[in-house]
């Protein structure tokens, strides 16, 4: 059983098999409902929203979730050396890719996630007016929440398909990549299972469109936004991981080298030159020369 | 002791064999199963409606979206609220859905009933089909059966917000 709703700004499709998918399918939707309204960065009342608004250096308690979700952003921060990094929500706003929070505007200068502080009992204190975007890595979190939900209400075989970020377990199922430059073409991965599956790229965007924009993709240590030719694939056994690796590969492409094997991920790479996959090799790094210089 | 150096190796050894899919289709619910889903255990009432040309300008003023059509599709839902099938058609994805409204006109459910998605600009193109000729003959794609879970798609329900921002500008015109 197959079922499809919009969240998370995309469609989420679930599937499930068995005598209680049904219900299933519902409690795994709330978990994403639950995902998209507390840290949704449009919402008001969202716990980014508060968060953004919250006076500096006083601690806010958030949900678990979100507590959790800062986790992983925050471990996926130090492991990147700040190419992945959650406070880039200012910079997306003065590029236009999402419109500005009713909230003093951010102090600018250096600011990172290490001014995002996570103290104990789910509270989050902020050490300068930075504003959190929840974007790159939320997805992938609801994936995981949805999954869980599958599993607790005794789903044997399920998937996740959330625009993209995917994930799977039970039964090995068919998983297809987009082409990023032609999306009637699709490459099989393979009958995949218990894997999650993330994909970011920069090539579907069609300027043509009035209102469309170039890629929201910003690198954290220039604030500037990426244009990009390519899709980047991760998989990993956390959609969490796999969603936030998708930026790191793109935006520093030899440290996420030494990181994906020490998270169990690998990253495969689409782009005219076909598919390549970040694997093991004794030899040269040719990483950044491959997917474009990193600085 | 020295780290393992990393390198882009290919994928596999022969060129990645794309396959051509120049249209991907899913079906999540009939429109009953889309009222049990939404209304359970519920009796819904047909109860379709044709707007007016004043009620469909004043829905496009209200929504700032097109109404292609005056004919709505429409259930009365017993003890209060309304089920409605409504349609998106975006650059490439044709979606069919289900409105769930509350007795106040409040959002309920939202659940896909259909979800298509074609390539039509390069399905006529004969030089792009001529390339993929042949590469799928040994093993054709049953759409609805083998493709299911693509990563990297472009799916956005930015069509589907906007269909149901005419719908809520529907309820308020027409339905209050």
């Amino acid at each position: 059983m197959r079922r499809a709703r919009p969240l998370l700004g995309t469609l989420v499709e679930i599937g499930a098999a068995g005598e209680n998918a049904a219900p299933a399918i519902d409690a795994a939707f709330d978990e994403i409902a639950a995902v998209h309204r507390l840290m949704s960065f449009h919402e008001a009342e969202s716990d980014v929203s508060r968060l953004n608004r919250a006076p500096l250096a006083t601690p806010l308690e958030v949900d678990p979730r979100t507590y959790e979700v800062l986790s992983w952003a925050q471990r996926m921060s130090a492991l990147s050396g700040g190419a992945f990094d959650v406070t880039v929500g200012a910079k997306l706003v003065a590029l236009g890719f999402l419109p500005a929070p009713n909230a003093e505007g951010p102090s600018g200068g250096d600011t990172s996630f290490r001014d995002v502080r996570l103290l104990p009992e789910h509270r989050v204190s902020l050490c300068s007016r930075v504003w959190i975007d929840l974007g790159g890595i939320a997805k992938g979190y609801a994936v995981d929440r949805a999954i869980e939900a599958l599993k607790r209400n005794g789903v044997e075989d399920g998937v996740v398909n959330a625009g993209g970020d995917l994930r799977v377990f039970g039964a090995p199922q068919p998983i297809h990549l987009r082409h990023p430059e032609d999306p009637a073409r699709l490459l099989f991965l393979g009958p995949l299972s218990d894997t999650a599956i993330a994909s970011s790229s920069g090539c579907f965007i069609e300027q043509s469109e009035a209102g469309d924009q170039p890629d929201p993709l910003v690198d954290p240590r220039h604030k500037t936004a990426l244009r990009w030719q390519q899709s980047v694939t991760v998989i990993a056994s956390r959609c969490v991981v796999a969603d936030a690796l998708t930026k790191i590969v793109r935006i520093a492409p030899r440290r996420a080298a030494r990181i994906l094997p020490e998270l169990g991920a690998e990253a495969i790479v689409i782009d005219r030159r076909g598919a390549r996959r970040l694997a093991a090799a004794v030899g040269e790094a040719h990483a950044d020369r491959m997917i474009g210089a990193e600085t | 002791m020295r780290l393992a150096q990393w390198t882009w190796l290919p994928i596999i050894c022969v060129p990645v064999p794309a396959i051509a899919v120049p249209a991907y289709a899913a079906t999540y619910l009939t429109v009953e199963q889309a009222q049990q889903t939404i209304f359970p255990g519920q009796k819904l009432t047909a109860a379709n409606i044709t707007l007016t040309s004043e009620q469909a300008r004043e829905i496009e003023r209200r929504s700032a979206v097109n109404v292609r059509k005056k004919e709505i599709r429409l259930w009365k839902v017993n003890g209060g609220g309304f089920f409605i099938v409504d349609e998106v058609l975006g650059k490439h994805e044709f979606i069919t859905y289900a409105v769930g409204l509350n007795a106040d006109g409040t959002v309920k459910q939202i659940e896909i009933m259909t979800y298509r998605e074609s390539y039509g600009y390069e399905v006529r193109n004969a030089d792009w089909r001529a390339q993929f000729v042949g590469k799928n003959a040994a093993a054709p794609l049953k759409l609805d059966r083998d493709i299911k879970n693509i990563s990297g798609a472009t799916l956005s329900c930015r069509h589907i917000a906007d269909g149901v921002k005419r719908v809520l500008a529907t309820y308020e015109v027409a339905l209050k």
